[in-house]
């Protein structure tokens, strides 16, 4: 990579600097003129005489001359700023491109880096490094040249105007130069070293705090956050203490700057005047060497000030930079070659010997050979070198000394477009991307966009655009949104039979409960698959038969019904019968919407609702006044918490008494109501639903139908034959609640629901609903076991010819032990490594390589 | 079937007569009222107590395992409490209760009855005289058999 940043701007980015100096040098006769244009007008439009005047050709007396002249300012002045708009337009896009172009950059070394490398590098430094640290760089790119080519034009012409009045002023102008060339760069020197340190230590302090997000629970169970209080605090003083130096000097500069160049007026008094007197110089002359003189000063700043950006720009560039050149970086091919080479035959390593740089992740001269076909175990405790010899096998890391061999291609010249296809990995630290479960399990077959999107019109001008920037930049031109699922290498023809492929996979490493159940928790868009919806449907009324038909059953759900009362659901659920759209919107916030508003208003049932919602409150008020926080009673059993007490104690004093029963907010009613809509009658015995009140409720119910869930899509009605997405697929399957004054009634629900799918065929539809759901930061919301199991499918989708397996599932228990079986069969006739901490599984493999410290102590066939 | 016949129910309970209205809608409201059909067990013998049951409406009977087989030694019916004990202390159930018709039940939970005493102390007093009254009650009639025989 450039090591300087003029050398990276001026690489890629060279004709589009000259042609910025260009339109910038254009644009100075521009300006010249218009500066003189006013003179002239107040000079010999305005007060000179001989009119009329002859302009090529035309006479023009002094009113139409005038009028030119003004004209001509006016052109000028629209030429003069449409200049400046576009080329500082052209620079600001010239800079973008060029800082996305070494984002990129820095981000393909990242995956360039080879493994070891990234146990020196943490991802709270890089990223920084990529993100803000070059953000500035982008906003000089445009200015690097042409800002001091220009500047000091100016500066070179005003001073040879001076030279040409009198060389011993000009002397006298540039007498300061030598000794602010000579100070200032010793100054800027000191400021450099300290920008260095500067982002060092918030790197250190972005990496630090990264750190304390990733190792919180630590932090809590060991009671150190004061100790890392101390520590960032004492990083931020150094950064202080850091910046307050840089200001300091970077004002002295700015002070001896302005001092030295107020110094020179006074030798041109002393030096000028004295010529003057002598004769040898005219007053005239002198006070135009003054003028002169004060235009130099704007030149001059500007080239100061630049001197400052580029120092501080290119400190920064170079401090990235510099992380991002390690001399063993892969070469680029690795990434971006999609050559694939069969990788048939036996796995070879000869002499292998290589360091991880730490005690126990090395090995010394390993030789084996694992036959074509062959499923081997390896068999060594933690660092004994087991997962430096997998990795080694993987073509994860290379060999400091002699050479892996798979079919007699030695992996360190194949590239990752045969290592990552023809080879499944899977380590002890699976990682789990930031998605949904499908996601994760195609993972490992979107190697390259295989089937474009068929794009028209607007998009498609979108795309050739996106092209033809990514390609301006030296970006991929891969498409994002193309289809990346190699069908092929999975051995399918499409999706339906990935799906398939994939669920068989999930059966047999024991995931598919896992995901069945997720699948019943999540939402389904039925936009996605409207039969489902309709299966779901069928299942829901057959239940709600099932229910009726058996006396146990009916006693343990309330099943909807629209001329019912339901006990067991919330007063808003009775009073609505719909479910909000939008998923995201919970029914509290439902009393807020202008039309559910309206429609409480008109029916008044806002003012019965507002008292029920009093009643609830003061029944709240008088239960948990005397409770102490700490009791967990009102946290656990009150509607209110107790930030809340207060304010409805004042709302219930105001409505208490007449006359400032008017002076509540619309708010407050606001509380008053959705405190009454969470009620659920069965549960809280509150007494506020009379049956009068029950009738009500139903009549209006009717009427919201009509007026509200009818007219608007806000809301979708409650209806046996309505699938209602934004409830999950469970809560879909069931048209009622389960009863709140029974006990263990929804479990016992749950039961008869699950029964109910597995009899109609329901369960894999459902499982494919889990496979969308979204599995949290890094896979957070799936536990450790999940996680592994997941990247083994993913793993075992790609049909590699070889797959390595590390930690996985070596356990002695008869789970494991069928997991191992079913693993066996499923890579039959390939290439399996199995690696093993102990020797427990070792005699279900034909071959067993055993470890001990970095060497082979025992390897053969074992003939199983 | 509100809060409000729940409270005048608890006021008949012995164990509760002492404590004040407002602490006894507290203790209502944070229970959980349950329904049982004839046939259905609140709860089984030897089996962990963590709840007390008070009948509201109803009726149950008591059974005793016994050599041959479960045999009923009570009935209960409404504004009964059965399983106190295990609100408590720690014991298994000392019996099993079944219910003999279609039940109304409201069920104290073992730890929120002991929250609400660690709350308000006052009540724990009164809890505490109802048993010295108990145990002396027991104490006389443990008395009165022994001497009984003997007059």
């Amino acid at each position: 990579m450039e090591k300087s940043l003029f050398r990276f701007i001026w690489k890629f980015s060279a004709r589009q600097q000259v042609y910025i100096l260009l339109i910038t040098v254009l644009s100075y006769p521009v300006s010249y003129v218009l500066l003189e244009l006013p003179k002239l007008i107040v000079n010999d439009a305005v007060q000179g005489d001989g009119f009329p005047r002859e302009i090529g050709g035309f006479e023009f007396d002094q009113v139409s001359y005038l009028f030119l002249l003004c004209m001509t300012f006016l052109g000028l002045v629209v030429l003069s700023n449409g200049l400046k708009l576009y080329i500082n337009v052209y620079k600001g896009r010239l800079g973008e491109r060029m800082l996305r172009r070494l984002r990129f950059e820095l981000f393909q070394r990242v995956l360039r880096f080879r493994l070891p490398h990234f146990r020196k590098v943490s991802s709270g430094e890089i990223i920084p490094m990529i993100t803000s640290e070059v953000e500035d760089v982008g906003g000089f790119i445009g200015e690097a040249f042409a800002l001091p080519a220009y500047q000091g034009g100016m500066l070179i012409v005003q001073l040879g105007f001076i030279f040409m009045q009198d060389p011993l002023l000009g002397l006298a102008a540039i007498s300061s130069y030598p000794i602010q060339g000579y100070v200032i760069p010793k100054l800027q020197k000191k400021v450099i070293l300290l920008s260095r340190q500067r982002v060092k230590n918030v790197r250190l302090i972005a990496d630090k705090v990264g750190e304390s997000i990733s190792g919180v629970p630590e932090i809590h169970a060991n009671d150190a956050s004061a100790w890392h209080s101390a520590d960032i605090s004492d990083r931020l003083y150094q950064n202080f203490k850091i910046r307050y130096e840089i200001f300091n000097r970077k004002y002295f500069i700015k002070f001896l700057n302005n001092f030295m160049n107020q110094l020179t007026p006074f030798f041109f008094y002393l030096i000028g005047g004295y010529l003057v007197i002598e004769g040898n110089l005219s007053i005239g002359a002198l006070l135009a060497v003054i003028a002169a003189y004060k235009d130099l000063a704007g030149p001059w700043k500007e080239l100061l000030a630049y001197y400052q950006l580029v120092a501080d720009v290119d400190v920064k560039y170079q401090t990235v930079v510099e992380n991002f050149d390690p001399a063993d970086i892969y070469p680029v091919e690795r990434l971006i070659s999609d050559e694939k080479v069969e990788l048939q035959g036996d796995l070879v390593l000869s002499n292998v010997t290589f360091s991880g740089g730490a005690a126990g992740q090395e090995v010394y001269d390993i030789s084996m050979t694992v036959p074509e076909g062959t499923d081997c175990i390896v068999v060594g405790p933690d660092g004994s070198g087991r997962s430096e010899v997998l990795q080694l096998a993987a073509g994860l890391v290379s060999p400091s000394s002699g050479r892996v061999d798979i079919g007699g291609q030695n992996l360190e010249n194949l590239t990752a477009s045969t290592l990552g296809r023809e080879i499944a990995y899977v380590g002890g630290a699976v990682h789990i991307w930031s998605g949904t479960i499908r996601e994760n399990l195609f993972y490992g077959l979107r190697h390259r966009p295989l089937v474009t999107v068929e794009r028209k019109g607007e998009s498609l001008h979108d795309y050739k655009r996106r092209l033809l920037e990514a390609k301006e930049t030296r970006n991929p031109t891969y498409d994002i949104s193309a289809v990346w699922d190699d069908f092929e290498a999975a051995g399918v023809a499409n999706v339906e039979e990935l799906d398939t492929r994939a669920l068989d996979l999930l059966k047999s490493v024991g995931l598919e409960p896992d995901v069945y159940r997720l699948g019943l928790q999540s939402r389904l868009d039925p936009a996605l698959n409207d039969r489902f919806a309709e299966r779901i449907l069928a299942v829901r009324a057959a239940l709600g038969e099932r229910i009726k038909g058996d006396p146990r059953l009916e006693g343990l759900v309330e099943l909807w019904d629209k001329n019912k009362f339901n006990s067991s659901a919330s007063i808003a659920e009775n009073l609505f019968f719909a479910v909000p759209n939008d998923a995201s919107f919970t029914l509290d916030q439902v009393p807020e919407l202008p039309e559910v508003r309206a429609f409480l208003s008109e029916t008044g049932l806002d003012e019965r609702l507002q008292e029920a919602g009093l009643k609830v409150a003061e029944t709240m008020l008088e239960l948990f006044a005397n409770v102490s926080e700490d009791s967990g009673l009102l946290n656990t059993y009150s509607f209110l918490t107790r930030e809340e007490l207060p304010e409805f104690d004042r709302i219930l004093r105001i409505s208490k008494s007449a006359a400032q029963k008017s002076t509540l907010t619309q708010a407050d009613k606001d509380r008053l109501i959705s405190l009454a809509l969470k009620v659920v009658p069965a549960r809280h015995r509150l007494g506020i639903m009379t049956d009068e009140v029950q009738e009500r409720i139903i009549a209006a119910r009717h009427n919201f139908h009509d007026k509200v869930v009818a007219e608007s899509d806000l809301f979708l009605p409650i209806d046996p034959d309505v699938y209602l997405p934004p409830l999950s697929v469970e809560d879909n399957l069931l048209f009622g609640r389960p009863r709140v004054d029974r006990r263990d009634a929804r479990q016992r629900i749950d039961a008869v629901i699950r029964a109910m799918v597995e009899e109609n065929h329901l369960r894999e539809p459902i499982v494919y609903a889990g496979f969308e759901y979204h599995v949290g930061v890094s896979g957070s919301r799936l536990s450790a076991g999940q996680r592994r199991r997941l990247a083994l499918v993913r793993a075992l989708l790609k049909n590699a010819k070889v797959t390595i397996l590390d930690d996985i599932g070596t356990g002695m228990s008869d789970e494991d032990v069928a997991l191992r079986a079913t693993l066996r069969e499923i890579v039959k006739g390939r290439t399996l490594l199995f690696g093993a901490p102990s020797h427990g599984p070792s005699s279900e493999f034909s071959m067993k390589i055993t470890l001990d410290q970095g060497r082979i102590v025992q390897s053969g066939d074992q003939g199983a | 079937m509100s809060l409000e016949t729940e409270v005048e129910v608890l006021r008949k309970v012995p164990l509760f007569r002492g404590i004040d209205a407002t602490k006894l809608r507290l203790l209502a409201f944070i229970s959980d009222r349950i329904a049982f059909k004839t046939g259905e067990r609140l709860c089984s013998q030897g089996e962990e107590g963590d709840s007390a049951f008070i009948i509201l409406a109803g009726s149950a009977s008591v059974l005793v395992n016994t050599p041959d087989g479960e045999r009923p030694v009570a009935q209960v019916k409404e504004n009964a409490i059965v399983g106190e004990i295990a609100i408590l202390c720690d014991v298994p159930r000392t019996a099993s209760i079944v219910a003999t018709t279609d039940m109304d039940v409201l069920t104290v939970s073992k730890d929120d009855f002991l929250k609400l005493l660690k709350e308000f102390p006052e009540m724990s007093l009164e809890v505490m005289r109802t048993l010295a009254l108990r145990l002396e009650r027991t104490t006389r009639d443990l008395a009165a058999a022994r001497t009984g025989p003997a007059a």
